[in-house]
């Protein structure tokens, strides 16, 4: 004889219990094929018209930066010149024929004033001379604080 | 049916491989070339400036006026037809010839060239270039080119120099610094649309220029301005072939002014003289004459031959050799100390000394104060001078290198010689650049030389004290360099020309004069050279112009005089009295040429001083 264990009894689980055999199942959810279909079409078209839009608005800024390369060109053209004519008219020579011109004289013997007391700004003096200098001519170089 | 479907689609297929496969390269290249735009940037060639700062060359856009001959010939239009001519280029050269500056036969002929390009005039104003684009004649375009210009025309041309119709340096300091003024062009490589606009989507490559690097000189301008002048009314007024005036600052071996006469303008190379180009006080070498006393002077006392003190019996001739060496005039024997024979500059009592002291060392010192050598200012053309190798000295050449003759030295080095003895007995090199500006644009300063004593200070001294009475002596040759408020110190100079075969001397002379003020404390050194003046000598000739630059110079740096005013007051009645002349000038010819019948209340002449002491 053979001892064959006998099949144990436990109960099945709860849901199985509950789950009936057959069930009604929910009719599946019908595709929106079209609505696919619009908002592809849909997106595809704002693609297309923001690029041809962005490339319209780049052609445009690209003719504002044309115009803007031309007014910059003109406007380093302008102070070129401008830096030459100051230089013209600074000239010491053409500065003392037109003095004459005007019945100027050459100045007589130059009187110095030689102090030998320190004056109350002589402390702050260069800084300020030498920093004004500066600031005042854009057309010339720094040169040193002396100057 | 189906066979007609896949004939087409096996055509557009083999068509689609053709363009992406087979030809891809190619076409993508033809399109490339079609949009891509590559735009030379120009450099900006840099600029010079003066030691203030004050431009003395810069560059601007002109207009380059060319022409297509094509528009003015029949062609064929795209469609086969015959295309008629834009223009007549009669009519067009017609209305350009006077515009360009041009014959009209000859501007007529460029037009009718077989050529599609063609240029008609080169680097004119802007605003003419504008003009004529305004007129649009066909086949007539427009180019931007940078053209150098020189604003205040001749001032300081020799030293600037000029620029070929490229740009390239040519001449003087555009020459010598060529390659940090150029500056690298750039380009801008872009895709462009037809019509020059650039496709905003499209890929921008751009290398940019480099600027080129500006110059600060040591030079000042108004300095040089005053030089020129001074020099130009000697050339005037004494009929001379040329003069030359060079300004050093003592110490710094700052060249404030270099001048030469008759000069040129650089912005009209065309119409300039080329003899006139060079910058003759460094590429001319003259015969010092007397002013070369100085330096033998200068030996003699620093080897202890001689002391300004030292007392010597002097003829009014020697004889050396088969030679016999002369005053200016006759004169019995004289009992004087030397610091007497460099005041009346006489040749035999400046011989006895250099015979005292030696043909080596005397040599040896020309040598060291920079005789027979470049200064190493790098200018082009700058000459070394000439003085033979002691060995090559005949019996005869000792006693004429004391005296200036048989030695040859360039303006520069005349002015440099005195410099040392002005700064104590140490020599330092003068320098043209004082440094570049880039482009943060401040100033980066070039390293001065390296300075070496020559002299001991206390021969220094007493050489300047000896000049010192050369100006202000009774018996100086050199009065005429005096300038009231300072004391100046200085040596005239006279000197036979060497004729032009280098055989002996022609009849011709170079007067000069070298000094320097104020004697206690020198701060400018100036030398004078006048050629082949009427009268010759140095001190009619030459020593008037040096006061004249000298004094400009002084008070244009606010050197303070020597002799101060008597009192404030002296000076407020001076200048209330000054006032009152040009006043009276001003007011009409009838009182110009006349001082007021008497002063303003309370101005009085007095006090011959040009410094006001506080009390």
């Amino acid at each position: 004889m053979s001892a064959v264990p006998a099949p144990s009894r436990r109960p099945l689980p709860r849901s199985h219990a509950r789950r009936p055999h057959l069930r009604v199942v929910p009719e599946p959810r019908p595709r929106h094929t079209l609505r696919f279909a619009l908002l592809y079409l849909g997106l595809a078209g704002a693609t297309v018209f923001g690029t041809v839009s962005l490339n319209a608005l780049a052609a445009g800024d690209a003719v504002a930066a044309h115009r803007l390369e031309q007014e910059v060109v003109t406007a380093e053209r302008d102070y070129a010149m401008l830096v030459a004519e100051v230089a013209r008219l600074e000239d010491p020579a053409r500065i003392r024929a037109a003095a004459l011109d005007l019945g100027m004289v050459p100045a007589g013997s130059v009187r110095f004033l030689v102090v030998d007391r320190t004056l109350p700004a002589d402390g702050v003096m260069p800084d300020l001379v030498a920093s004004d200098d500066e600031a005042t001519d854009p057309l010339k170089p720094v040169l040193s604080v002396e100057k | 049916m189906l066979l007609l479907f896949v004939l087409v689609f096996g055509l557009v297929g083999w068509r689609l491989v053709d363009l992406q496969v087979v030809d891809a390269e190619e076409l993508a290249d033809r399109g490339v070339r079609q949009r891509a735009r590559t735009i030379e940037l120009p450099a900006r060639r840099g600029r010079v400036y003066d030691r203030e700062g004050d431009v003395l060359v810069t560059s601007v856009d002109s207009a380059t006026i060319y022409a297509d001959p094509r528009a003015y010939r029949p062609g064929e239009a795209p469609d086969g037809t015959e295309k008629p001519a834009a223009a007549h280029a009669a009519d067009v050269a017609e209305v350009l010839a006077p515009l360009v500056g041009r014959d009209v036969a000859d501007l007529r002929e460029a037009l009718e060239r077989d050529a599609h390009f063609v240029y008609l005039a080169r680097q004119l104003d802007w605003s003419l270039g504008e003009r004529i684009m305004a007129l649009e004649l066909p086949g007539i375009g427009l180019l931007t080119e940078p053209r150098r210009v020189y604003p205040a025309g001749p001032l300081a041309g020799q030293i600037l120099g000029f620029t070929g119709i490229d740009g390239a340096g040519l001449h003087g300091l555009e020459l010598q610094h060529d390659g940090i003024l150029h500056g690298t062009p750039g380009q801008l490589v872009m895709e462009g649309a037809p019509g020059g606009l650039a496709i905003a989507s499209g890929p921008r490559e751009l290398q940019p220029p480099v600027a080129g690097t500006d110059l600060v000189l040591t030079i000042d301008r108004e300095i040089q301005s005053a030089a020129e002048a001074a020099a130009l009314r000697a050339v005037d007024e004494f009929d001379a072939a040329g003069a030359s005036v060079v300004v050093l600052e003592v110490g710094t071996g700052d060249v404030l002014a270099m001048a030469s006469e008759p000069g040129f303008d650089p912005n009209d190379i065309d119409g300039s003289v080329q003899a006139n180009w060079r910058n003759r006080a460094v590429t001319d070498v003259f015969e010092p004459g007397s002013v070369q006393k100085a330096l033998t002077a200068a030996a003699a006392i620093e080897e202890g031959v001689v002391a300004p003190s030292t007392p010597m019996a002097v003829a009014d001739r020697i004889k050396v050799g088969s030679k016999t060496f002369k005053d200016s005039h006759d004169h019995p024997v004289e009992h004087i100390d030397f610091a007497e024979v460099i005041e009346t500059s006489s040749n035999v009592g400046t011989i006895q000394v250099a015979q005292a002291l030696g043909a080596e060392r005397l040599d040896r010192y020309l040598r060291d104060f920079g005789y027979g050598r470049r200064l190493d200012t790098g200018f082009p053309g700058e000459a070394a001078g000439l003085l033979m190798p002691v060995e090559s000295w005949w019996n005869t050449s000792l006693p004429t290198i004391a005296i200036g003759q048989g030695v040859a030295v360039t303006l520069l080095q005349a002015a440099h010689a005195y410099a040392t003895i002005a700064n104590d007995g140490v020599a330092t090199p003068p320098r043209i650049l004082r440094g570049t500006v880039g482009e943060d644009g401040r100033l980066t300063p070039l390293e001065p030389g390296a300075t070496e004593r020559i002299i001991s200070e206390r021969t220094a001294t007493q050489v300047r004290e000896m000049l010192a009475r050369v100006v202000s002596g009774e018996r100086g040759t050199g009065k005429t360099a005096q300038i009231a408020g300072y004391d100046v110190a200085g040596k005239t100079g006279t000197a036979r020309k060497p004729s032009a075969d280098a055989r002996g001397y022609s009849g011709e002379y170079v007067a000069s004069f070298v000094g320097f003020a104020p004697v206690d404390e020198p701060r400018i050194v100036v030398a004078v050279m006048v050629d082949e003046p009427y009268p010759i000598w140095g001190g009619v000739v030459a020593a008037p112009v040096f006061r004249e630059v000298m004094e400009f110079a002084l008070k244009h740096r606010r050197v303070a005089p020597t002799e101060p005013n008597a009192s404030l007051a002296d000076a407020l009645s001076e200048a209330a009295l000054q006032r009152a002349i040009a006043d009276a000038k001003l007011e009409g010819p009838a009182t110009a040429a006349d001082e007021p019948a008497s002063p303003p209340v309370g101005a009085a002449a007095g006090g011959d001083g040009d410094a006001v002491a506080d009390p």
